[in-house]
């Protein structure tokens, strides 16, 4: 007989514990859908009206938009009920503090099935904790989905929300074409007096603001808002997007992808970052930028631009039809302000916006209820087929729409959106629940754009035309490593800002460049750069 | 020492009988009134703002001409937020949270301070240390939602009243207003033939409105402006007080221009007019102001009183 002690049982225990967990976890659950068949289509594919075949609903988290307050009398929920037979039932929660609330309903196991509105990587916490599905797992149940990622060659950027596990969480929104809203705001009627035409490139900006210095030398032309969560957020995103960044600003991306050496560089530490820094400190040092830009408010840059103190902001289409325009019609009557193209930058022409927006979770409980099929199937249908993304923006043809016979849709007489027929008493978002951020997003070009103004549309074109910018390859983390990663992160990117505010304020010299590189590095950069390429590796060799 | 001139004011002359105010004593009030006036002005100035934002046309405060004078007078944001039923209804929440929370948190702080005030009371340090634990730890925010959601108090009036319904620190200062009580009033009226009940209901109650009056106002105000617990434990709209309506009408203005890359969110971007947002504020803050006068006269008493024996 062999005489175990307790220490080499307690380790056969554990070992055979961490065996049948294992098993346990093993995909088995995954292949017999039999259970959880009723209420769904037999026969369910693109093209195809999903109606369940008995009553069904289902609990969803709600983001409660201000503008728009949560109705029970929607003509969206009783149309929806009718085409589909699914009544959904919200979990309102403000807008103000979504995140948190979805957060605690997830860690408490309480969550609804539905759990909209996520931005990607937002989705990460919740991976290892169990309580979300692996959606990927089952794709099959959406034939809509599956078809435009195929259509629209949408893999590599759903190849970038895979875990480590090489599966993904997220139902993301998909775009046929990127949708880049943000650019340069300019005043037209002083380009025209001092004959420039519409700058096409950084460079051309910096000349544009050069000249209107020239003209009016006691004015900064370009003074900057968006300075939310961090100064000058969009101005750097911008920038960084256009230098071949992955993004910088409020879109800070620790990690950029260097195509031709394959690996990933760190974005605060690169060269095209230096080069981009080099620009606006320039633009500071010449008076062309507003020092102010780093530390303002965005109202105080609204009413610099309103009152004729600046000539040139960030915009988006909203901002620009809301804010700018409004503000000047009273104080400068002349003053003609619209969106230039996004300036090229030395990366060439890209169309930067990601094809991706922010989509859906699914709790790990709804895999357990019967109906699930069913969901999946409406889920795909109402957030992914043709007919569900125009019935969830526009509504219901003949009471909040028409269509002609080339396709192009009008709003109904009476109903207004966006400013767009401002007789019409009631309003598509307030009144019918339509055109609702928490359905209503993606799809096709012209659906995206249906709703553009003449002027915006002409803007999407230009860009349009330029090639997508490309995704960088899945590197997931494991858990551990992402809680490590999290460590490093908010010493380096303070660290970051902290400097680029230095070297564009001319505080710091950029001859201090590489004694600044060594800092980071003293910051664990090199460390966190290492694990990024490794997970990189170990990605390409597990799944590439 | 030297003392010059006569004016002595009236609360000096009361405290010190006999003597005349120093001259460094004079020095002292005057530094004393004009950094106390500067004081006033400085939190009086965001309010006075406010109020001027809510009485101005919108595009003069999005030019930053709003001061503390209303320009482009005009009324119609108010009657605007008047007419959103959803503002009453949260305004009505509002106002039964706080009374049905107030009453709850009343009535067993007092309970538990009156107890906790008897020195023969067995245990009495153990009850104490049980509720000063409270005050450095706490379950945390998932064990507190888990644990409310399972006894059935979501998305009811008790989820807001119950899990905060007393305050340590009141509740301590409520004991130590207690032990300043003669026990002699208390024994007499036990010789009288009251029992405990009858004794602190007919002779310790009434005494003690001065500190009463304070916990109200403590109470009422904090539960007048919590916005956590209802955003929490409510899931239904019609649920929410009004400081959850505001939050979102704030923060959502702020939030929906600042995501960044701002894709998809051309139907979400929030243009809730700043006026909008000052009258909503206005309008809550309002009935809150209004008690304070007449609570007021209690306050100072009612927190010293309990000082002194600490």
């Amino acid at each position: 007989m062999v005489q175990l002690s307790r220490r080499q049982l307690l380790f056969a225990a554990g070992a055979a514990a961490v065996v049948s967990v294992a098993g346990c976890s093993d995909d088995g659950d995954k292949k017999d859908l039999a259970d959880n068949r009723a209420g769904a289509m037999d026969k369910y594919g693109v093209g195809d009206q999903f109606k369940a075949t008995t009553a069904l609903s289902f609990s969803m988290l709600y983001n409660n938009h201000p503008n728009y307050p949560l109705k029970d009398d929607w003509l969206f929920w009783s149309e929806l009920k009718k085409r589909t037979g699914v009544t959904i039932e919200p979990v309102a929660v403000p807008l103000s503090d979504y995140e948190q609330k979805r957060s605690v309903l997830i860690g408490a196991g309480d969550a609804p099935f539905i759990i909209p509105k996520t931005y990607h990587p937002q989705e990460d916490a919740y991976v290892s904790s169990g309580a979300i599905l692996p959606v990927s797992d089952y794709l099959d149940l959406m034939p809509n989905f599956k078809d435009k990622i195929e259509k629209w060659n949408l893999q590599p950027e759903i190849d970038s929300l895979r875990q480590e596990d090489g599966k993904f969480y997220l139902l993301p929104g998909l775009h046929e074409k990127p949708w880049q809203d943000y650019t340069l705001a300019v005043r037209m009627d002083i380009l025209e007096q001092l004959k420039i035409p519409v700058p096409q490139t950084w460079d051309d900006v910096y000349n544009m603001l050069k000249a209107m210095k020239a003209a009016y030398p006691n004015v900064y032309p370009f003074s900057d808002r968006f300075g939310k969560p961090n100064p000058a957020g969009n101005l750097l995103n911008m920038l960084a997007l256009a230098y071949g960044l992955q993004g910088a600003g409020w879109n800070f991306q620790h990690t950029s992808w260097d195509a031709s050496a394959k690996k990933f560089v760190y974005t605060g530490a690169s060269e095209q970052y230096k080069a981009m820094l080099d620009y606006l400190h320039k633009l500071v040092a010449e008076g062309l930028l507003d020092p102010e830009t780093f530390t303002q408010t965005d109202d105080q840059a609204r009413q610099k631009l309103a009152s004729g103190k600046s000539f040139v902001i960030s915009t988006n289409a909203q901002t620009l039809v809301n804010d700018y325009r409004p503000d000047m019609a009273k104080t400068l009557p002349n003053a003609r302000m619209a969106k230039i193209p996004f300036p090229i930058g030395p990366a060439g022409p890209v169309n930067p916006a990601s094809r991706l927006e922010n989509g859906i979770m699914i709790s790990t409980k709804a895999r357990d209820s019967k109906n699930f099929v069913a969901m999946m199937q409406f889920i795909d249908w109402l957030w992914y087929s043709d007919a569900g993304q125009e019935f969830a923006k526009w509504g219901v043809e003949g009471t909040t729409y028409t269509k002609d016979s080339a396709g192009k849709r009008t709003l109904a007489a009476d109903v207004d959106v966006l400013g767009l027929n401002p007789k019409g008493t009631k309003h598509l978002q307030k009144d019918f629940g339509f055109y609702n951020g928490i359905f209503a997003y993606g799809g096709r070009l012209e659906l995206v754009q249906s709703f553009f103004s003449a002027e915006e549309m002409e803007f999407q074109k230009v860009l349009n035309a330029r090639p997508t910018v490309a995704v960088p390859p899945p590197h997931p983390l494991s858990d551990a490593e992402r809680e490590q990663v999290t460590l490093w992160e908010t010493p380096l990117k303070d660290y970051v800002y902290q400097n680029t505010l230095k070297f564009i304020l001319g505080q710091r010299a950029l001859g201090e460049w590489d004694a600044y590189v060594t800092e980071l590095k003293g910051k664990n950069m090199a460390s966190y750069l290492d694990l990024i390429n490794k997970a990189y590796d170990r990605y390409q060799k597990k799944h590439g | 020492m030297v003392t010059i001139g006569a004016s002595t004011s009236a609360p000096a002359r009361k405290q010190q009988p006999g003597h005349r105010p120093t001259r460094g004593y004079r020095v002292f009030r005057v530094v004393n009134a004009v950094i106390l006036t500067g004081v006033v002005l400085v939190t009086l100035y965001p309010f006075v703002t406010i109020v001027a934002r809510s009485l101005s046309d919108n595009a003069y405060i999005v030019s930053g001409k709003v001061n503390l004078i209303p320009r482009g007078f005009n009324l119609a944001a108010y009657k605007a937020v008047m007419a959103d039923p959803m503002f009453w209804t949260s305004y009505r929440n509002t106002v039964v949270y706080t009374a049905a929370a107030t009453a709850v948190s009343l009535v067993l702080t007092t309970c538990y301070a009156y107890v906790l005030s008897k020195p023969q009371l067995k245990g009495r340090t153990a009850l104490v240390g049980i509720a000063v634990f409270t005050m450095f730890f706490s379950g945390g925010l998932i064990p507190n939602y888990i644990l409310v959601t399972s006894l059935g108090l979501k998305n009811t009036l008790w989820a807001i009243a119950l899990p905060n319904a007393i305050s340590v620190f009141n509740l301590l200062v409520m004991k130590a207003f207690f032990e300043s009580l003669p026990v002699e009033l208390e024994e007499a009226a036990a010789v009288d033939g009251l029992n405990t009940y009858g004794i602190l209901l007919r002779i310790v109650l009434p005494l003690s409105k001065a500190v009463l009056a304070t916990m109200f106002l403590f109470y009422a105000v904090s539960f007048w402006n919590s916005w956590f617990a209802a955003f929490l434990y409510m899931d239904r709209m019609d649920l929410f007080p009004v400081t959850v309506y505001l939050r979102n009408l704030i923060a959502g203005a702020t939030d929906a221009t600042s995501v960044g890359g701002g894709l998809g969110s051309a139907s979400d971007v929030v243009q809730s007019a700043a006026t909008i947002q000052s009258v909503t504020i206005v309008l809550t803050v309002l009935p809150i102001l209004a008690v304070y006068p007449f609570i007021q006269r209690y306050f100072v008493s009612g927190v010293m009183l309990g000082a002194v024996k600490g």
